[in-house]
């Protein structure tokens, strides 16, 4: 880990959005470093490989060839050594079954997809710089879904 | 009631009857005894009449005697004697006769006695007599004493004869006397109980004419009833059969043939035959349920299919019960045929999975709508972003107005997917009602319109409300669309001003509600000082995609109002609108309590 910038993962199918992730954090002050990874299966080979960094958090796209968001949140949650990654679902839907659904698996926030790139850079840098130990702890269904 | 008559009724009739029997044996007793009585006394008569004619009798042949033996005293002569003799004998038979009458009378058999003695004394004194005349010693002194003594001898018996006459008349008027009594009680006495008997008789005759009575009108209704039940039977389509169970038989309805495609009472009702319409495949089933039946006397619902000889296949479902009457044990079973009801269940079966299938796609393409309508959108509008940001100096005024015309087109596509989205979710989510906080749910819908509030400065006043049976994320979608509503529809330079108003009402007293299904009702009423509209447009406005307006005028997609009245509707409530131009809106809502 290291203490200078913060380490954030995004596992989208979609080029575009892909693109807007890494450009809003180019465009945002803040020290990052972003990985992004093409689907499911590639997010979870790098992440249980040895020599795979984790990241701070965790932007999971739900709908991904595959393997889905819900299947990666499953097998993270499931495993002690993923407890410390924060995992933000990242997702066009906002639809009470998805809502419910990882909440009820652990994700800790569920951001729908904004539709303009001033948004976008505005929900990224709330969510990396959230105090997550603080977030976690009042955690219940009506602030999981985050609000713009 | 058939029971009532079976066993009340029987009752009293032979209880009528025992007592008619019991008076006439009794009236007999009576007869018989006045009668016994009515000959004894009769017997009396004769018996007194004989006893007066034999002592007249003796008195008679004594006084024979004494003339015969004056005639030898004086003549001398035998031939004077003969009736002496024969007197005695005479006296001896009447006497045998006397004994034999009074043998039960103590008082005259002593008379008799004493008569007797009397009578052999003048017989003695009479030879004594007799004897002067043999020996012609007439003339002597002895003579006249003993003669006198014959006279008075002779007045003795007469006394004593007079007294046994008038105590056997004494006798015979006492018990005369006893008789007129028994003559004149005994008829009234037995006309009295056969006066009672005929009474009772008449009663049970009553009785018995009146039960026979009822049970023919009790007929008439089974028979009635008998007939309805074989209409019944047509009309529904079963049949009834009945098993004996002692003697192992089996009775079926006219209508059990005709649902096996017979004619009525055409063959034996057999277990075998019925079996052989049973459908192969069902056979043996109903063949272990028939045995269970007849071990546990008792038939659950069954069900099974018949061939009839036409080769129509029926399906039939029976049931058993048993009954015992007048300890008979019979099962008694009915027999429906439920071909038709299988056959539209079936066909409902069909509808619904058809319409489960419908609703399925439905939703794959909400899911279409919500998601991949979305995305390709989000992105245009996400790169109209980024080249308004980035790009805009390098454009001519031209290529600038074009993509604002373009963001335009792009914001509106989005409010449409939204709110169709938000359409079909109020149709398709779960209703769950809840006891809710109306005020509550109030502050959040003024929450999710917090931006549009502000900056149209909207003023909201509303009352108190109390707590509803609702569906509560429904009744905060329909309070921040319908003041979102009033909100839009403002008039120019003006504050909007929005009252929401609540009063609990009684469905009888409000006109509009039409076939209310509850009798009271929450009432709210939203009040607005917008441009309102016509009210000819009143109930237009809530069919969806319908606008008012024109699109540049204001924006709208034509779904709120819709969306308004359907969460209404799920909530089995009214909604309705009112208007006037430039003066503003009124929308009631009535929830049902």
């Amino acid at each position: 880990m290291n203490e200078n910038y913060i380490n954030v993962v995004l596992a989208d199918d979609d080029e575009d959005d892909r693109l807007f992730f890494s450009e809003a954090f180019d465009e945002l002050k803040i020290n990052t470093k972003v990985s992004t990874f093409n689907d499911g299966v590639f997010l979870m080979d790098y992440f249980n490989s040895e020599e795979a960094i984790l990241p701070e958090v965790l932007f999971l796209d739900l709908n991904m060839p595959r393997k889905s968001g819900l299947e990666c949140l499953k097998e993270l949650r499931a495993n002690q050594k993923f407890k410390d990654v924060a995992i933000a679902i990242y997702s066009t839907s906002s639809s009470e079954e998805d809502v419910e659904n990882t909440f009820v698996l652990g994700a800790n926030i569920y951001i729908k997809k904004p539709n303009d790139f001033k948004s976008l850079k505005k929900v990224l840098s709330d969510v990396v710089t959230l105090n997550w130990q603080y977030h976690t702890n009042g955690l219940n269904k009506d602030n999981f879904l985050l609000r713009l | 009631m058939i029971a009532r008559i079976k066993q009340k009724s029987p009752l009293f009739i032979k209880i009528s009857f025992y007592i008619a029997l019991l008076i006439i044996v009794v009236a007999g007793a009576v007869a018989f005894k006045t009668t016994k009585n009515l000959s004894k006394s009769s017997d009396l008569v004769v018996e007194t009449y004989m006893v007066n004619v034999q002592l007249e009798q003796i008195l008679s042949y004594l006084k024979d005697a004494e003339t015969g033996q004056r005639g030898f005293i004086i003549t001398n002569d035998s031939l004077y004697l003969e009736p002496y003799i024969k007197s005695r004998e005479s006296i001896n038979n009447s006497f045998a006769e006397l004994k034999e009458f009074t043998k039960e009378n103590d008082f005259q058999q002593n008379k008799l006695k004493d008569l007797s003695s009397l009578i052999d004394k003048r017989l003695n004194n009479f030879e004594r007599s007799s004897s002067f005349s043999i020996n012609n010693n007439l003339e002597s002194p002895k003579f006249n004493p003993v003669f006198f003594e014959g006279k008075e001898l002779m007045d003795a018996i007469r006394i004593k004869i007079g007294e046994m006459i008038a105590h056997q008349k004494e006798e015979l008027a006492r018990r005369q006397e006893d008789y007129k009594t028994d003559v004149l009680l005994t008829p009234i006495f037995l006309f009295f109980l056969i006066l009672v008997s005929i009474a009772l008789v008449l009663l049970a005759y009553y009785r018995i004419t009146k039960d026979i009575e009822s049970l023919k009108s009790y007929n008439e209704a089974l028979e009635t009833f008998k007939e309805s039940a074989n209409q019944s039977e047509i009309i529904s389509k079963h049949g009834n059969w009945i098993w004996n169970i002692e003697e192992n038989s089996y009775t079926y309805s006219d209508n059990l043939f005709r649902l096996l495609g017979e004619q009525p009472q055409s063959f034996k009702p057999q277990l075998d035959t019925f079996m052989s319409y049973v459908h192969p495949d069902d056979r043996e089933k109903l063949e272990e349920d028939v045995k269970d039946m007849m071990e546990n006397e008792h038939l659950p619902f069954v069900h099974f299919r018949i061939i009839q000889k036409s080769g129509n296949i029926k399906r039939f479902k029976s049931y058993g019960q048993t009954l015992e009457l007048d300890g008979v044990k019979k099962l008694i079973g009915t027999t429906a045929d439920v071909t038709d009801e299988f056959e539209s269940f079936r066909l409902l079966e069909e509808r619904n999975a058809e319409l489960e299938r419908n609703n399925k796609e439905l939703s794959a393409f909400n899911h279409v709508a919500s998601h991949d309508l979305q995305e390709p959108l989000r992105k245009i509008q996400t790169f109209l972003s980024r080249l308004v940001d980035k790009e805009s100096d390098n454009l001519s005024k031209n290529g600038q107005l074009y993509i604002a015309r373009i963001t335009n087109a792009a914001t509106r596509m989005r409010l449409l997917i939204d709110d169709l989205l938000q359409f079909s979710r109020t149709n398709k989510a779960e209703k769950v009602f809840e006891t809710a906080n109306i005020n509550l749910i109030l502050e959040g819908a003024k929450q999710d319109l917090a931006e549009a509030i502000s900056d149209s400065n909207a003023l909201i006043a509303a009352d108190t409300f109390p707590v509803m049976r609702v569906i509560p994320f429904q009744i905060q979608q329909l309070f921040s669309n319908l003041i979102s509503n009033s909100i839009k529809y403002q008039q120019e330079n003006s504050i909007p001003k929005i009252s929401i108003t609540y009063k609990r009402i009684d469905a009888i007293e409000e006109d509009k509600l039409i076939k209310p299904k509850k009798e009271h009702y929450h009432k709210l009423t939203f009040t607005d000082n917008g441009i309102g509209f016509e009210n000819e447009y009143a109930e237009k406005i809530f069919v969806l995609f319908n606008r008012l307006h024109g699109k540049n005028d204001f924006s709208g997609t034509g779904i709120g109002l819709s969306i308004c009245k359907k969460i209404v509707e799920n909530h089995k409530g009214y909604i309705f609108a009112n208007g006037t131009p430039d003066k503003g809106a009124t929308f009631e809502v009535y929830l049902p309590i």
